[in-house]
């Protein structure tokens, strides 16, 4: 049995949610409702289940991870998620590109190459695309740009949080290629799609 | 009571925060971030209001020169008691009230308000290290240099316009001003205006990262907060200095034993 990147379970008066994910897999999660799905995506943004939550992340109970190691636990995972937006003073480069500046790994030049590729395989004119601000930008670039900026801090696990919300037809086929660019560059890397469920 | 005493604990939680990590200005980030509150705060607003701030003081000092029906001993000392160590590190701290702290305080407000600073912080990102550090840093070197910029324009000013009004010559009010000027003066107004700086970034950096709520409503009220509260700050200021440096405060009803 493969270990799980992810085990998580909360329960509420009105639902009880478990969600597991096995390391090196592409899981989807439908959850409940918008509120679920926060409470899920933050918990595993901050490696924290808040009160009646559960998590563990890489088979470590996330409530008994000393603060250093949380730290280092967060780091591995990252999420395309309107949680965790960009920055509206900044533009797309600073953008990307202010993680790796702000933690002095990887080198610039690097995250720049690897942004020009990775932009470039998804259709967008790189040049044009680093010059503009978040408003500036359409939403499916909002998340190109975001999806850049965590491929740079290559998390381990990658979380897609209603990836498609908001996209159209053509644009739901643009993001659909964000797994497999992943996938290049973390080959055992875990995805995780999560949304909520249709009828919800 | 208890919001105040908040505030004040928030205050110097700040205060301690950035200065424990004023070594980390050498990260491009942030020193990029202190360049640019620098740009804003200091070199934009060289250009167009400082000057007429100045040449508010000079027609100030031109009336007092005049009411007074001054010599050229008082002139000159109206210049420095009154232009060089009061009027130019306050009206550089109220131009940068009204232009950065206002600016400050709504764009922190702003970004918790959508959840900026939530993501800068899943993005591994210190929010004191990225928000705050650059902006108060870089706020107390422009107040210093905004306060050096009023006190030579005003006191050029001054120097300038008074030979209308009284009987001395400019070269004449000028040996005067170098004869009476002592270090003390510099030291003063240096120290009093790198203060403003401070505590004008820090009062507005701290109401911005802590709106009443998170809707949009919250930041005009931020905004309005910020602003009140570092002119009295300015004001608190300028009152101990006086007291500690002068041993007058009240207009002399209170002494200081120095």
């Amino acid at each position: 049995m493969s270990e799980l990147a992810v085990r998580y379970k909360r329960k509420t008066p009105r639902h009880e949610i478990q969600v597991t994910a096995p390391q090196g897999a592409v899981s989807h999660v439908h959850l409940p409702d918008d509120n679920a799905k926060a409470h899920f995506v933050t918990a595993l943004l901050k490696a924290r289940g808040e009160l009646g939550e559960e998590l563990e992340l890489f088979g470590e109970p996330a409530a008994t991870v000393p603060p250093t190691r949380r730290e280092k636990l967060r780091m591995r995972v990252g999420a395309v998620s309107p949680i965790v937006g960009l920055m509206s003073n900044l533009n797309a480069w600073e953008n990307i590109s202010l993680p790796a500046a702000y933690h002095g790994a990887p080198p610039l030049p690097e995250v720049a190459q690897l942004a020009t590729d990775v932009l470039t395989k998804l259709g967008a004119e790189p040049d044009y695309f680093f010059a503009r601000l978040p408003d500036e930008l359409g939403l499916l670039e909002r998340k190109m740009a975001s999806f850049v900026r965590l491929l740079v801090a290559a998390p381990e696990l990658m979380v897609f949080d209603a990836l498609e919300d908001g996209l159209s037809y053509a644009e739901c086929k643009h993001a659909a290629r964000f797994e497999a660019e992943y996938r290049a560059r973390q080959p055992n890397g875990t995805v995780l799609y999560v949304d909520t469920r249709e009828d919800s | 009571m208890l919001q105040a005493l908040r505030e004040v604990e928030g205050g110097i939680q700040l205060s301690l925060n950035v200065a424990a990590r004023l070594p980390h200005l050498r990260r491009a980030p942030i020193l990029e971030s202190f360049l640019r509150q620098v740009y804003f705060t200091g070199v934009t607003a060289a250009g167009g209001v400082i000057p007429r701030a100045c040449g508010l003081g000079v027609i100030i000092i031109a009336v007092m020169i005049n009411m007074l029906d001054a010599d050229v001993d008082l002139a000159v000392k109206i210049l420095l008691l009154l232009v060089f160590r009061e009027v130019g590190p306050l009206a550089a701290a109220i131009v940068v009230i009204l232009r950065t702290g206002t600016a400050v305080s709504a764009e922190m407000a702003m970004m918790r308000v959508s959840g900026q600073t939530r993501a800068l912080r899943y993005l591994g990102i210190d929010l004191y290290d990225y928000l705050v550090l650059p902006r108060v840093a870089g706020c107390m070197l422009a107040t210093l240099a905004l306060t050096f910029y009023v006190q030579f324009l005003a006191v050029l000013g001054g120097l300038a316009l008074s030979p209308f009004i009284i009987e001395a010559s400019f070269w004449e009010l000028t040996n005067r001003l170098f004869e009476l000027f002592t270090p003390v003066d510099f030291f003063y107004s240096t120290v009093k205006s790198l203060l403003f700086g401070f505590a004008i970034s820090a009062c507005c950096c701290w109401h911005g990262l802590n709106p009443p709520d998170l809707t949009n409503n919250a930041v005009p009220k931020v905004v309005t907060k910020a602003v009140t509260q570092s002119m009295m700050l300015v004001l608190l200021i300028n009152a101990v200095f006086a007291y500690v440096v002068f041993g007058i405060l009240f207009f002399g009803l209170v002494k200081a034993n120095v």
